[in-house]
């Protein structure tokens, strides 16, 4: 046989080979991944996995719907603006998730998570009922709560209803849950929290930061306008409501006072002291056109009767804006 | 050179296309940059995720748009005939602008969690990186991929005359439409979808690209330095065979941490560390096929760009990508902005630069401009490769330090700490950006107006670029002496020193030392020199490289070089 000539190509039989190689090494590679997906792997699956009455599976097409590829990743994979979720739950909890997840433009108090732990779903699944309980549980959260809460956050406000919020935590629970093989690799470093953050970011950056936590806490104003902004911010009520008449998640409080509201029902109502009570105690109970219901978790046991009344007032005070 | 046949000039379209889109998608890099310094840009108007979003598709697209157009105007060269069916080319031209234009509408809807769920497949935007695009849209891909395949080997001749390289493109195109397939199917369980979305990722770049690269940059040396066919083909063979070989076990680098079992991590460290083999050969062989004739360049640009998408792919795909294949190093880089260096070099340098290349070699004989002014090419090149080098610089340091706070120190993100240490780098990214965007623009006027601008005056060599101005002060520096086998061998190994080091910089993330005493200084020394050192080796090696091409113009005749080893040509009888 000759080759190079009358169009035959010299590469032929050294073509054949390399198909020949080719095939055996898809075998193996077909035979590696059979071995990966066998049941005997033991790796979790999302339909076994649920938080409450939310299954994983949904979940996972929350996360896609929203793209949360796009700027996190899971499991190592996706864009790197916000941090990786593959133990999110693990490290935060589904409270302070859920929490987070509704208004993610800022980030929740301490108040704010211990007003999901309401939740018969929380409790059940987290087995925390109380704050405490449940930070000494998640020590991350609490990490978060003390540094951040209440601070604005990276993350733009996602119109998440409740069920998407919890589909989304029980997809979390089932990454969590899954066996990625080490990955994210363990922190093994012995220095103290304050020495990490020298080490991040050097002894002057840290100094403001340091300063912060010095601040008093507010003893509870006697001016009831006062206390109530206090109230509202330190139960991370801003977090969903501005001051203005903007719609963050929930609707804005500027003007509010004293103006009708049209209601998802049809019906209007016009907001005053009764009204605005009632929507901080079941904010179910009325919920106003163009809003999803269920995202705003109900204070009647948070709050007490004056501390309603003191962010009534903080209300009627921003009757003008 | 002239057009020999006339569906040939179906490629020019596609070219003018692929500037548009490499133009928005820079644009969208510009934003995403902004964003990464400051989140609440844009936010709520077009967050993150949807920039990033457009920016990953329209860069897929404007380089299908390349290759499409570079397959048009060499396929009928290689069939020695028309293509056939243009009028479904021309179908394949406007489906693209639809393509494009639809994935700008549907890909925003993830920001209201809209994802167009059907019968269990979501048909508007599916939110996976890569693939984020929705079922419509990848349905109409995939037929726009079996156009494509259509035609090509319609028009090749019968296989059995085949060469190496009518085998490279027909593969390539025949893959690329049946990769696509595995990304069109809803998976509900993470470890599984992941593992099939790479299929599609890996297996397109790793597979199917650089299939139809090593083809493509064979035959455009063919065309251009008139090297014989049969040499090329032992190239594109040996290439194509060592990617395929390397590149199917060494997928399993995608599956170290996905939910797949431990045993990935033996098999894509082994194979995916042959990954380079056949990229060290590609740039073996362009300095062969640029330095076995010396006929002075006719067209630099469309050279120069050849040139860095050849080196760009042996340092980004090569040798970043080898110091981050192996489970040990891996476990760091995986997830940080290590990542996007590579993938920035390997993606834009490697396809992208392919892409320009096959414009600026197209382009004028389209336009019968074969004297075009070669300056603006030129100066866009050196912009864009200086960008994107200055890209991979600041995301691989700013991904050194990500490893050391978020990974070492264990700060999360919550606490704001690690953009924060992330700052500096951060801030390099947009500057590196603005320098590539202009490049990129100039690149792109030239090309949009190659052949319609005012011609140098009479009396003047049109191309003086190439002959006069910068040949000028080189025989002082030896900058433009012949390169030889054996500097050019010097020269890669010194790229490899440094991905060497930049390798045991993610290596020494693992020594107790730094993993449990929190000193940063080894992994950071190690880094601080290994990237700017591969980067500034590279760019030297390209001026250099460069230099010595464009003396020949200015040599009389050329002087005896030793070019060590010819071309090992296969048998004759």
């Amino acid at each position: 046989m000759s080759c190079g000539t009358g169009g035959k190509s010299c590469e032929t039989p050294r073509r054949r080979g390399a198909f020949v190689m080719l095939g055996i090494m898809t075998l193996a590679f077909v035979a590696l991944s059979l071995f990966s997906f066998m049941k005997s792997r033991g790796q979790v699956t999302p339909d076994t996995v649920s938080y409450g009455p939310y299954r994983a599976e949904d979940g996972k097409r929350v996360f896609q719907a929203y793209n949360c590829m796009g700027c996190h990743t899971m499991v190592g994979n996706g864009a790197y603006l916000g941090p990786d979720l593959t133990r999110e739950y693990e490290q935060a909890g589904p409270a302070w998730l859920a929490a987070f997840l509704p208004s993610a433009g800022s980030w929740p108090t301490a108040a704010a998570v211990r007003a999901q732990l309401q939740d018969p779903v929380q409790h059940a699944d987290s087995g925390a009922g109380t704050i405490e309980a449940y930070e000494s549980k998640f020590p991350d959260a609490a990490t978060r709560v003390a540094r951040r809460g209440g601070k604005p956050s990276n993350m733009p406000n996602l119109p998440l209803t409740r069920d998407e919020t919890g589909q989304l935590i029980a997809y979390l629970k089932y990454t969590s849950a899954m066996n990625t093989e080490g990955w994210p690799p363990r922190v093994e470093a012995e220095a103290g929290p304050d020495e990490r953050l020298r080490l991040a970011l050097g002894v002057q950056a840290i100094a403001p930061a340091a300063a912060a936590p010095v601040a008093p806490p507010a003893a509870g104003p006697a001016d009831p306008v006062a206390r109530g902004a206090q109230l509202a911010k330190d139960n991370g009520c801003t977090a969903c409501h501005s001051t203005t008449r903007q719609r963050l998640v929930g609707p804005g409080w500027g003007g509010l006072y004293g103006s009708r509201v049209s209601l998802a029902d049809g019906s209007s109502v016009v907001a005053d002291d009764a009204y605005l009570a009632e929507s901080i105690r079941q904010p179910n109970a009325k919920i106003v056109a163009g809003y999803p219901a269920s995202v705003m978790p109900g204070y009647d046991t948070l709050l007490k009767n004056d501390e309603v009344d003191a962010i009534v007032a903080y209300l009627h005070s921003l009757e003008k804006q | 050179m002239q057009i020999e046949y006339q569906t040939q000039r179906l490629s020019l379209r596609f070219f003018m296309l692929m500037l548009v889109l490499f133009l928005l998608q820079v644009g969208y890099g510009l934003i995403l940059a902004t964003q990464h310094i400051d989140p609440s840009v844009q936010a709520g108007t077009m967050n993150f995720n949807i920039a990033r979003a457009e920016h990953l598709n329209l860069g897929i697209l404007w380089i299908l748009c390349g290759f499409i157009g570079a397959i048009l105007f060499v396929g009928p060269l290689l069939a020695r005939r028309e293509m056939v069916a243009p009028w479904l080319i021309k179908l394949l031209f406007y489906a693209l602008i639809f393509i494009a234009v639809w994935n700008f509408f549907t890909l925003r809807l993830a920001q209201y969690g809209i994802a167009g769920w059907w019968h269990g497949q979501p048909w508007l935007q599916q939110g996976l990186e890569y693939l984020e695009a929705g079922r419509i849209a990848g349905v109409l891909v995939l037929v726009g991929f079996a156009i494509l395949a259509y035609v090509v080997l319609r028009t090749f001749p019968p296989v059995r005359q085949w060469n190496e390289i009518h085998w490279g493109l027909g593969l390539g195109v025949t893959a690329l439409m049946a990769v696509w397939v595995f990304g069109l199917f809803y998976v509900a369980r993470l470890d599984l979808q992941e593992y099939f979305r790479w299929f599609v990722v890996h297996y397109w770049v790793e597979g199917v690209w650089e299939v139809i690269h090593i083809s493509l940059v064979g035959f455009l040396l063919v065309l251009m330095f008139k090297v014989d066919i049969k040499s090329v083909g032992f190239a594109v063979f040996w290439g194509v065979a060592l990617v395929w070989l390397s590149g199917l076990i060494g997928n399993a680098h995608h599956y170290f941490w996905i939910g797949t079992p431990e045993f990935w991590q033996f098999w894509g460290s082994l194979f995916s560390a042959l990954e380079p083999l056949p990229l060290v050969f590609c740039f073996w062989h362009i300095y062969l096929d640029a330095h076995t004739n010396r006929r002075p360049l006719e067209n630099a640009p469309a050279f120069y760009f050849i040139l860095g998408s050849v080196v760009l792919e042996q340092i980004g795909a090569g040798i970043l990508g080898f110091s981050m294949t192996f489970a040990l190093t891996n476990v760091w880089s995986h997830g940080t902005w290590v990542t996007p260096g590579h993938a920035h070099l390997a993606l834009f340098g490697t396809f992208g630069m392919l892409g320009i290349a096959a414009a600026y070699y197209a382009v004028p004989i389209m336009r019968k401009a074969p004297d075009y002014d070669q300056r603006l090419g030129k100066l866009g090149f050196w912009l864009v490769l200086t960008g994107v080098l200055g890209l991979a610089f600041a995301f691989a340091l700013g991904g050194t330090v990500q490893i050391y706070v978020y990974r070492i120190l264990g700060l999360g993100w919550f606490g704001g700490d690690v953009s924060r240490a992330m700052g500096l780098f951060k801030l390099l990214l947009p500057m590196f950006g603005i320098v590539f965007t202009v490049g990129a623009g100039i690149l792109a006027y030239d090309l949009f107006t190659l052949g319609r601008r005012v011609r140098a005056p009479a009396g003047t060599d049109p191309r003086g670029a190439i002959h006069g101005e910068v040949a000028m002060p080189r025989g002082s520096t030896g900058w433009g002496r012949p390169l030889s086998g054996f500097e050019a061998g010097i020269w890669l190994m010194l790229m490899w020193v440094f991905g060497g080091v930049i390798t045991l910089g993610l290596l020494s993330f693992n020594l107790p030392r730094v993993r449990v005493l929190a000193d940063p200084t080894l992994p950071y020394l190690l880094a601080g020199v290994g990237y700017p050192g591969l980067l500034l080796v590279t760019l030297a090696f390209v001026w250099r490289f460069l230099a010595s091409l464009e003396a020949r113009a200015s040599l009389p005749a050329p002087t005896v070089v030793a070019v060590d080893a010819p071309l090992p040509l296969p048998a004759r009888s």
